[in-house]
């Protein structure tokens, strides 16, 4: 059997209550929502808390707001919810098609958008396309609040930009301008439950529906310690006109942008080529949604 | 590290509790309350074969603490019969040939029985997402798939 660690379990009714909980316990205590990476690395032994304070039951985490120019998200709204979202599907796509893949349905019901953040796994679903449209995060403490691009924001292996007195309470997406578009694709080894092996979203942004591209953002999973943007890709993009010979060329310019390593889940040198061809692909479904 | 009084709907009964803060909800319904239909598997959320219904939703018992169930409806295999006997989606498992061992058949029948209420009329392909967090060691799949496609209307 499967031991947890002793620790005293919180269940604050508000925000205000559980920043006051985190305030007063900083580094001895621990945030739940999903409880899905939590939980595991609790019965691995790899976090032992003191004090576990639950966030997953408070309304004011779990809205979804798309009004003014941007996608506001609760830290708390599940990744079920985001997959079954059409509104999400609507405005960001590449973000649906993450919280679709990510572990199972019986995952998904209890996973959140905060934790799949809040954990720093370089393989994790919804960085890459949250980073590729230009997401931010709001950190709140009892004295005050701040908002850190998500570019800035991932600091290491399980490291963040978050204080132990912080809860990260939402994320800020800018709704894309006409002519911009998405894609996300995560390799693994199966369909479901795996973790992956290379993970790729791409943005693009157009000056008109023929015109040439303006801004791109390609971020890559699994080749780094940290999710990483691949700036000569994004850089041989700028003032060009789509097409494929141009989304190969950026796929082969991404390929010098990752640093993989191998392990038992690949080769470096396979997630690199691959690294290349998903950015290739994400490019390409950007693309077909700048157009229609 | 305090117990604390919970209270919380099983399968339309009303429970209260008194549970360790680091007790998941999978061990308090096999060892307090001796639910063991409810079966534990990796306790890691892999195989699917400690699967419960909570406030409408599928989700792995062994990744939820038992506080975190307070004031929540939980539905376990043993809630799934009905006045009648068996439930329809019981019966087709039965009768399809899906049950081999049996451990993880509670976690398939309640995964399949969240689908069928989302969505009554599922093809293979829905089957098999709705069900891609339940591992079978046995039947390889095709015939737990079968017995739940018999009851799309
Ligand atoms: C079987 C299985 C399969 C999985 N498959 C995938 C997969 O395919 N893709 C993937 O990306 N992930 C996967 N995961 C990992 C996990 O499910 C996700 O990362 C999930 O989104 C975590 O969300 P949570 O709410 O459950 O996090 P929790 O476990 O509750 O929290 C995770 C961490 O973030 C912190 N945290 C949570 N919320 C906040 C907040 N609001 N503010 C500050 N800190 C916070 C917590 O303190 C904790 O350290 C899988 C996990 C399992 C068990
Ligand atoms: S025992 Fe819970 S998923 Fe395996
Ligand atoms: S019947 Fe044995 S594991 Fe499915």
């Amino acid at each position: 059997m499967m031991r947890l660690p002793k620790f005293d379990f919180h269940e604050p009714a508000t925000l205000d209550e559980a920043l006051q909980m985190m305030g007063e316990f900083g580094v001895r205590a621990k945030l739940i929502a999903g409880g899905t990476d939590l939980m595991v690395n609790m019965k691995h032994q790899l976090m032992s808390p003191e004090q576990v304070v639950s966030i997953s039951r408070m309304d004011e985490l779990k809205g979804l707001d798309t009004s003014n120019g941007m996608v506001r998200i609760g830290a708390c709204f599940t990744v079920a919810d985001l997959a079954e979202s059409e509104e999400v599907g609507k405005k960001l796509g590449a973000l649906r098609t993450g919280a679709k893949a990510l572990g199972s349905p019986l995952i998904r019901n209890l996973a959140t958008i905060g934790g799949n953040i809040g954990t720093a796994r370089p393989a994790a679903d919804l960085p890459p396309s949250l980073m590729a449209y230009g997401a931010k995060v709001v950190l709140k403490k009892r004295s005050g609040e701040r908002a850190v691009s998500l570019n800035n924001f991932f600091k290491g292996p399980g490291l963040t930009e978050l204080q132990p007195d912080e809860i990260l309470t939402e994320i800020q997406i800018p709704t894309p301008p006409p002519h911009a578009g998405a894609g996300y694709i995560n390799l693994g080894i199966r369909m479901a439950q795996d973790c992956n092996l290379v993970n790729v979203a791409s943005f693009i942004a157009m000056d008109g529906p023929d015109g040439v591209i303006t801004s791109a953002r390609i971020v890559m999973g699994c080749v780094g310690p940290i999710h990483l943007r691949a700036p000569s890709a994004e850089k041989c993009l700028i003032g060009e006109k789509p097409s494929e010979s141009l989304f190969a060329k950026a796929g082969d310019a991404a390929t010098g942008d990752c640093t993989p390593i191998d392990d038992f889940r690949g080769a470096a040198a396979y997630k690199k080529a691959m690294t290349g061809v998903l950015t290739k692909r994400t490019l390409g479904i950007a693309h077909k949604e700048a157009v229609s | 590290m305090k117990k604390k009084l919970i209270s919380l709907t099983i399968n339309d009964k009303a429970y209260e509790v008194a549970v360790e803060p680091n007790q998941t909800l999978v061990d308090l319904l096999r060892y307090d309350l001796g639910l063991t239909g409810t079966k534990k598997g990796c306790e890691l959320g892999d195989c699917g074969s400690c699967t419960v219904i909570m406030d409408g939703k599928p989700v792995n018992s062994c990744l939820v603490l038992a506080m975190q169930a307070n004031g929540r409806h939980v539905t376990t295999i043993e809630g799934v019969e009905t006045d009648e006997g068996l439930h329809p989606i019981q019966k087709s498992f039965v009768e399809k040939g899906a049950i081999q061992c049996g451990f993880c058949s509670s976690g398939m029948i309640l995964s399949g029985k969240a689908l069928l209420e989302r969505n009554p009329n599922p093809d293979e392909a829905d089957i098999r997402k709705a069900i891609s967090g339940n591992l079978c060691r046995c039947t390889g799949y095709q015939k737990i798939v079968e017995a739940i496609k018999e009851l799309g209307t």
